[in-house]
């Protein structure tokens, strides 16, 4: 209570200490060339990143002429046969349907599992608590491309070759090291008199976990949530090497198979790329500040 | 609070799942790595034990060494040049001028993105015949500078890494995190001893989220090292192995049933990562181990 008044006082002193001098001309004009080097910077890296992307979506309008005739010209008719096409011609709805089938599957077992361990590492105190944390965080910097030839292996041995549940299982466990992260620190928020009042009040160890902390760190498994459905979507690696047909494929193999199949028919390829990361766009724009939290929890955190 | 016996098992129940899925698909493949580097193995004949010869042949391939030399660049490059323009642009929006949030959200786009994806867009940018960039060459009367990116020898490889140092949304966000964390009454402090915004940014910001800078370091550089989609995709490692990176020399050697090949390289590319970490770690002296 006292803090609080004490910081309140301090904001108040500090509207009087900030009057601001007039300022010299000369300090007027670096000012102003430091504003222009910092919006010139904004926009610049802006541009970088929008301009390419409005391209995309604006030539998938195309008709291929008119994109073969000029780069930057406005399509005259907007050219929706192309997004049909990418769908007819190279089986671009099987394959969107099982990217969705595998990346919500992978992501729900993988939350499901690394709640799990989270809980118990972030809620009880035991011998190996560090030692397996630690273990699990490595993970993250693993470079799992350079275990093509044992992932293999182990996906033919299980018989799970060419088959969804192989990428799911993948998927999900590829992603354990950094949802087991994220979600360990949001459980750690978690005041434990919550937990204890639970046990006294006579809830199991499995009714504290489904009752009280799984719903308390709903934000810590739509954040992990959220970057393990990225990471499944986005995976192209595995997908190419653990399926060899349409059946279990996923989208990023279906955007690259476009490009050796129709070469010609440019417009309706940047169709199908665009068709492969809009689900990223939207699924961005609604957790956007569950992604945001969950990397500054990371940064911040430790 | 005591935990009782039932406890005891729950725990384990939970931790199951993870260290099983964790041991199939980490620990066991490094281990499994590691081990059969050491043989000569085509997946068909059975398996020889050949010692470190795998690794002699590995660093005898002119291709290897040019994919290590070039993954190796690709770090530095992320490291040194990635990294501290993303910290540029956090230190501007860190004072938040008009619409930080709108560039925020935007810088990120690329990071959301599939690597399939933007390798794709970019095939389009950089393409000698229809490509946007020759275009805009033309456009602006520099005709003489175009050429066919991706597939000149001196343009390829430089053409393929420069595009993805822009993109800075997702280290620019972890360090601007750090950033809002520290205490508005540091800067309060500073600007009534009379350091300038400039001065404020080099001795209270920066020296203050040293640890989210060294995070985006090391993952800056452990990207680099994991690199694959771009290069598959926009080269496939031409021309003449100019653009090769070691994922793509170990999935040619899978292709060529090479597995023992394939595996040592997947052991060195495991070892420069940990190099590259451990250095990291020791060069910001970060204590606590922080992502």
């Amino acid at each position: 209570m006292k803090t609080a008044k004490n910081s309140l006082e301090t904001t108040e002193r500090k509207d009087i200490i900030v009057t601001k001098p007039k300022k010299p001309l000369k300090v007027f004009i670096s000012e102003n060339a430091k504003s222009i080097f910092k919006w010139g910077l904004l926009l610049f890296f802006l541009m970088y990143t929008l301009v390419p992307m409005l391209w995309l979506i604006i030539s998938s309008l195309k008709t291929n002429t008119e994109l073969m005739g000029s780069h930057f010209s406005l399509p005259s008719k907007l050219q929706f046969g192309n997004y049909i096409n990418a769908f007819a011609v190279s089986g671009l709805g099987t394959l969107f349907l099982n990217s969705i089938i595998i990346s919500l599957a992978a992501t729900l077992l993988n939350v499901l599992v690394a709640a799990m361990a989270g809980y118990v590492i972030s809620r009880f105190n035991f011998k190996l608590k560090e030692g397996i944390f630690t273990m699990f965080i490595t993970g993250i910097l693993v470079p799992i491309n350079a275990l093509m030839v044992p992932y293999f292996t182990l996906i033919t041995k299980l018989n799970l070759y060419d088959k969804k549940i192989g990428l799911i299982l993948t998927y999900a466990a590829i992603g354990i090291p950094m949802s087991v992260y994220i979600i360990r620190g949001f459980m750690n928020t978690i005041p434990a008199e919550l937990e204890e009042a639970a046990a006294i009040e006579g809830c199991s160890f499995y009714q504290r976990f489904f009752k009280i902390i799984l719903p308390l760190s709903r934000t810590g498994l739509v954040t992990a949530g959220t970057f393990q459905f990225l990471l499944c979507w986005n995976e192209f690696i595995y997908a190419m090497l653990l399926t060899s047909s349409v059946k279990s494929r996923t989208i990023q193999l279906g955007v690259r198979y476009f490009s050796n199949q129709f070469t010609t028919d440019y417009t309706s390829m940047y169709a199908a790329i665009v068709i492969s990361i809009i689900p990223s766009i939207i699924g961005y724009i609604i957790f956007q500040e569950q992604i945001i939290s969950g990397l500054t929890n990371g940064a911040v955190k430790g | 609070m005591r935990k009782t016996y039932k406890d005891y098992i729950g725990m384990l129940v939970f931790l199951l799942p993870a260290i099983v899925l964790f041991a199939a698909f980490f620990l066991y493949p490094v281990g499994y790595v590691v081990v059969t580097s050491l043989l000569k193995w085509d997946g068909i004949t059975k398996a020889t034990f050949v010692g470190l010869n795998n690794y002699k042949l590995i660093f005898t391939d002119e291709v290897f060494l040019t994919s290590i030399k070039n993954n190796i660049i690709w770090a530095l490059a992320g490291g040194l040049i990635q990294v501290p323009l993303a910290l540029m642009i956090a230190l501007i929006l860190a004072r938040k001028p008009r619409g930080w949030k709108i560039f925020r959200t935007v810088y990120f786009f690329p990071n959301i993105i599939s690597g399939v994806a933007l390798a794709m867009m970019w095939s389009a940018i950089f393409n000698d015949e229809y490509g946007v960039l020759n275009g805009l060459l033309r456009i602006i009367g520099l005709e003489s500078l175009q050429r066919n990116w991706l597939g000149d020898l001196h343009s390829a490889f430089p053409s393929l890494i420069i595009y993805w140092l822009f993109y800075i949304g997702y280290f620019m966000i972890i360090i601007l995190a750090e950033i809002s964390s520290i205490p508005e009454t540091y800067y309060e402090a500073a600007s009534i001893d009379g350091a300038s915004k400039l001065k404020q940014d080099l001795f209270i910001t920066i020296p203050l989220c040293k640890g989210s800078i060294s995070t985006c370091m090391t993952l800056a550089m452990v990207y680099g090292l994991r690199q694959f989609e771009q290069v598959y995709m926009l080269t496939n490692g031409g021309p003449a192995n100019k653009t090769s990176v070691m994922v793509l020399y170990l999935y040619k050697q899978i292709q060529n049933y090479r597995y023992g090949m394939a595996n040592a390289s997947g052991v060195v590319l495991i070892i420069i990562g940990a190099l590259v970490i451990i250095t990291i770690k020791k060069l910001f002296r970060v204590e606590k181990y922080q992502m």
